[in-house]
């Protein structure tokens, strides 16, 4: 008797540790239940220079390690949610400083099994190493501190924050996995004669593929320089679809290096490739082809990426011209010129329709932080509304049509932007010929997107067209938002030659935000947080520090021979590698 | 004639080193370097940007970092270490040199093979429908800038339904073991390259060749050769095209950095697998360690294809002699 109950004990053992394994996918990611095989090829404008995700920069190492190693805790990529990844799941102490991770029961792509050293390790020699080039010690740093990481057994760690802190998991979901028993050798701190950089000389493109071991649903099975790169699925990968079955179904996933956006969308048509991120400008002939029965569909879905980054306008407050200078800091001054920006106008020239009113800068798909109160501040375009505007501020009509300085002097504005992006560049031809109305003379600074970047960190700019990502969570982007910070760029003076913020220089309304974003950095209430972000929207929307102008939608098309790659009912494009299936 | 090359070997070595000086003076021009993109990188704060600098010895002054970079190469054979790539730069050079010297291989080959006969065909048929029509082609073949007409080609091709745009194999050849099949495929991809790449040059030889096959067949002692009733082949074969060809040969000499460097646009927009893309990256990104190899490769080249022009100018012109 004793021994059959022990018996039953076991199988329900061996059961419930098989069930816990995997992890059912969530069903907003399906369209339809698919079949395993095939192959998915996708394009990839350059060729990855490294496989090491911590030791470059690199979009096409991004896109392909994405698909190999994975983070503790996922965003659902249908709804932004977090939720468990390698970590099946955490729990966070009273005082809100310790969190305690419980892992999953997998195996790397070798066979060695995933366990709380190679949490540890990844956290404090790989995405904590300041001599990894693609670090995060930023985003894991409070308050000067590090967030520390201890190993409770094989399968617990614990992570000591040095104050609590909202976006922690969040920031964790970018924060991927690498094998301790691979990457060991490549770290200072764990060896003799190994010099701090070596660890960006880890999985460079020359490594073995067998030595390229992750956790995610595919593998690296070949790399043909500047070509192509192969992927094979993982067999025991830990997730499954809604009825079971294992994924991914791709057997094969196959990224194609193709430079030039006009090629890769020419081997998308002859169905070489099966998805494209296509322009604007490609979508009206996409679209005509699809309705003329081509064999692929073209999606327009809602923007909730960070890319395209939308485009802002911004004034240099540190102007070396003094009046500039004061005009630029007169908030009545940039509300007027918010008043000369036709968004509708835009979305419509620029965009082909295919872009929303931006957020400030907070997407409105983004339910988590989106501030609807915005939508009444933002000031919708209105010539007469600027002109009175701007008579306020001391500008007027001398009664020629040209406005001049309280000086005297005509108000004559240089606009910078980039050349080689195309929508920068039509907005600023947009905006000159609005402010040409309003007696503004406007000369147009049309450089390279590298020189615009080196203007804008010297201060050598008076207006400027520029584009920063918006990132779900605005914390991750205190870095541009946070007035002190290295990439404030309009108003550079709020920070000192140590990087440090100098309150003194804020204007009131600057402190009240450098406040905001330090207090939601330490709160984990998520109500509270949004609260504190909440209000940050609204302050930007009324003092308009930089004046958002369109965010483009995301364009896709993808060939009808591969399912679940579709659009939701609420209009946000959905599609993984590990769910998409070769019908 | 051996000492005139060790003597044109020697001189070859000040000489690399003025253009390798020259050369970094003007990376160094550039405003910026390696580390400038970091700092629009929300992600990276300027002190990491600073540390990355100090570890990549961008820090120090430009004739430091020369220095270092040259005692690399003379006492270890290194060229340097790729930023971009984490990799040491000769490496990443020999990993592309195949392809690249195989397209360019083959569009060099294609433009001798077709400009040489023409341009014979034009000269000796001087003023006639096809002398006028093929001096037509060679002009548009001159004009038009090749990424253009690769855009053409690729675009015509893909209309007339084909399927093969831009690289040098479909999909499933690319990294798969060598087959008849495979082959079928490249040449199916690589007329295009050939094509659009080649005929610019294949204009410039025709205009050569039968420019300098007039002026020889003009002169006195081709009267005399036809005077004393050589056939019109011997004429022309034996003694009017070896007397013409010299400047071609001259030219010859100078394609030989083409080899490696080519067309760099027109091979991002065929989307080729060789050094040109590689390269432009890399000027982007000032990865400036690669981007010296390469300058001082195909500087290397242009000298050795100069003497290699001069030897078969020796062997070919018995007038000609090096003492």
């Amino acid at each position: 008797m004793k021994r059959l109950v022990l018996a039953v004990l076991l199988v329900f053992v061996i059961a419930f540790s098989a069930v816990a394994q995997q992890a059912v996918v969530s069903p907003a990611l399906f369209e339809e239940i698919g079949k395993p095989g095939g192959e998915l090829v996708l394009g990839l404008a350059t060729a990855p220079r490294s496989f090491n995700f911590y030791g470059i920069i690199d979009n096409a190492a991004y896109t392909i390690l994405y698909n190999i190693i994975e983070p503790l805790v996922e965003e659902n990529p249908a709804t932004g949610e977090i939720i468990p990844g390698l970590a099946k799941s955490w729990e966070v102490d009273e005082s809100g400083t310790e969190v305690t991770f419980h892992l999953r029961d997998v195996k790397w792509s070798d066979g060695t099994p995933f366990t709380a050293d190679d949490v540890v390790f990844t956290m404090e020699h790989v995405v904590m190493n300041p001599n990894a080039e693609g670090n995060s010690v930023d985003r894991f740093t409070l308050g000067g501190k590090p967030v520390l990481w201890e190993k409770i057994d094989e399968k617990t760690v614990k992570a000591i924050l040095p104050s609590p802190y909202g976006a922690f998991t969040r920031v964790l979901t970018h924060a991927l996995m690498v094998p301790k028993h691979k990457y060991e050798p490549f770290i200072a701190a764990l060896n003799d004669g190994v010099e701090p950089g070596t660890i960006n000389q880890a999985w460079t493109t020359d490594t073995p593929l067998s030595d390229i071991v992750g956790t995610g649903p595919f593998v690296l099975s070949e790399y043909v320089v500047d070509q192509k790169v192969t992927l094979q699925r993982n067999p025991n990968y830990w997730k499954v679809d809604p009825e079971g079955n294992q994924l991914p179904y791709l057997d094969k996933l196959v990224y194609l290096v193709v430079q030039d956006e006009q090629v890769m969308l020419a081997q998308f048509r002859s169905g070489e490739i099966h998805r494209v991120t296509i322009t604007g400008q490609n979508y009206p002939g996409l679209k005509r082809e699809e309705l003329d029965g081509a064999n692929y569909r073209v999606l327009a879905g809602s923007p909730v990426s960070p890319v395209p980054s939308p485009p802002h306008l911004a004034f240099n407050w540190d102007v070396e011209d003094e009046e500039l200078r004061a005009i630029f800091r007169n908030d009545k001054f940039r509300q007027a010129m918010e008043h000369t920006i036709d968004r509708h106008r835009i979305i419509e020239d620029v965009y082909n329709t295919l872009a929303i009113i931006p957020g400030v800068p907070v997407l409105p798909a983004n339910a988590a932080f989106y501030n609807p109160a915005i939508e009444d501040i933002m000031r919708e375009y209105d010539l007469e509304k600027a002109k009175q505007l701007l008579d306020e501020v001391g500008i007027k009509d001398r009664g020629d049509g040209v406005r001049v300085l309280p000086s005297g002097r005509p108000f004559e504005l240089t606009l910078t932007t980039a050349v080689n992006v195309q929508p920068h560049n039509d907005i600023a031809v947009i905006l000159e010929s609005e402010w040409q109305e309003l007696g503004i003379t406007t000369h147009l600074q049309l450089v390279s997107s590298t020189l615009v970047g080196q203007r804008r960190t010297a201060g050598e700019y008076q207006a400027i067209i520029e584009a920063f990502g918006n990132q779900p969570d605005p914390q991750l982007r205190k870095a541009i938002w946070q007035p002190g910070r290295s990439l404030y760029y309009w108003h550079r003076s709020t920070m000192d030659e140590n990087q440090e913020p100098v309150l003194a220089n804020m204007e009131d309304w600057e402190l009240r935000v450098f406040d905001l974003f330090e207090l939601g950095e330490v709160e984990m209430d998520p109500v509270q947080r949004k609260a504190y972000y909440d209000e940050w929207q609204a302050i930007y929307a009324e003092r308009v520090p930089v004046i958002f102008i369109a965010k483009g939608m995301e364009l896709q098309a993808v060939s009808n021979d591969i399912g679940n790659i579709f659009l939701r009912p609420n209009g946000q494009i959905v599609g993984t590698n590990y769910t998409a299936f070769v019908k | 004639m051996f000492r005139y090359i060790v003597r044109r070997l020697v001189t070859m070595i000040p000489m690399m080193i003025v253009i390798s000086i020259l050369c970094f003076t003007v990376i160094k021009l550039q405003p910026g370097d390696f580390t400038t993109q970091f700092l629009t990188d929300p992600r990276i704060t300027p002190e990491q940007v600073a540390q990355i600098r100090e570890r990549l010895g961008l820090d120090q002054s430009p004739v430091v970092q020369y220095l270092t970079w040259m005692k690399g190469i003379l006492t270890r054979g290194d060229f340097g270490y790729s930023f971009a790539y984490k990799r040491p730069v000769q490496e990443l050079i020999w990993e592309r040199m195949g392809w690249t010297v195989a397209v360019a291989g083959a569009t060099i080959v294609f433009s001798w093979v077709v400009a040489i006969p023409i341009g014979i065909y034009s000269a000796t048929h001087k003023y006639s429908f096809f002398d006028y029509l093929l001096t037509f082609i060679g002009f548009i073949g001159v004009s038009i800038p090749s990424f253009f007409l690769a855009l053409i080609l690729m675009y015509l091709s893909l209309s007339l339904g084909g399927t093969a745009v831009g690289g040098l194999f479909s999909q499933q050849y690319i990294g798969a073991p060598w087959s008849w099949a495979k082959v079928v495929d490249l040449v199916r991809h690589l007329w295009i390259p050939v094509i659009a790449i080649g005929l610019s040059g294949t204009a410039g030889l025709i205009r050569l060749m039968r420019g300098s096959l007039l002026d020889v067949l003009g002169t006195q002692y081709i009267t005399t050769a036809k005077g004393k009733g050589l056939s019109q082949r011997v004429v022309i074969y034996k003694h009017a095209v070896r007397n013409a060809i010299n400047p071609l040969i001259s030219v010859f000499g100078m394609q030989l950095p083409e080899l490696i460097s080519g067309t760099i646009i027109a091979s991002i927009v065929l989307n080729l697998p060789t050094m040109g893309p590689f390269f432009y990256d890399a000027l982007i990104n000032s990865d400036q360690y690669l981007v010296m190899t390469f300058l001082m490769l195909s500087a290397l080249l242009m000298l050795i294809g100069n003497l290699l022009a001069d030897i078969l100018l020796a062997l070919t012109d018995p007038r000609i002699r090096y003492e």
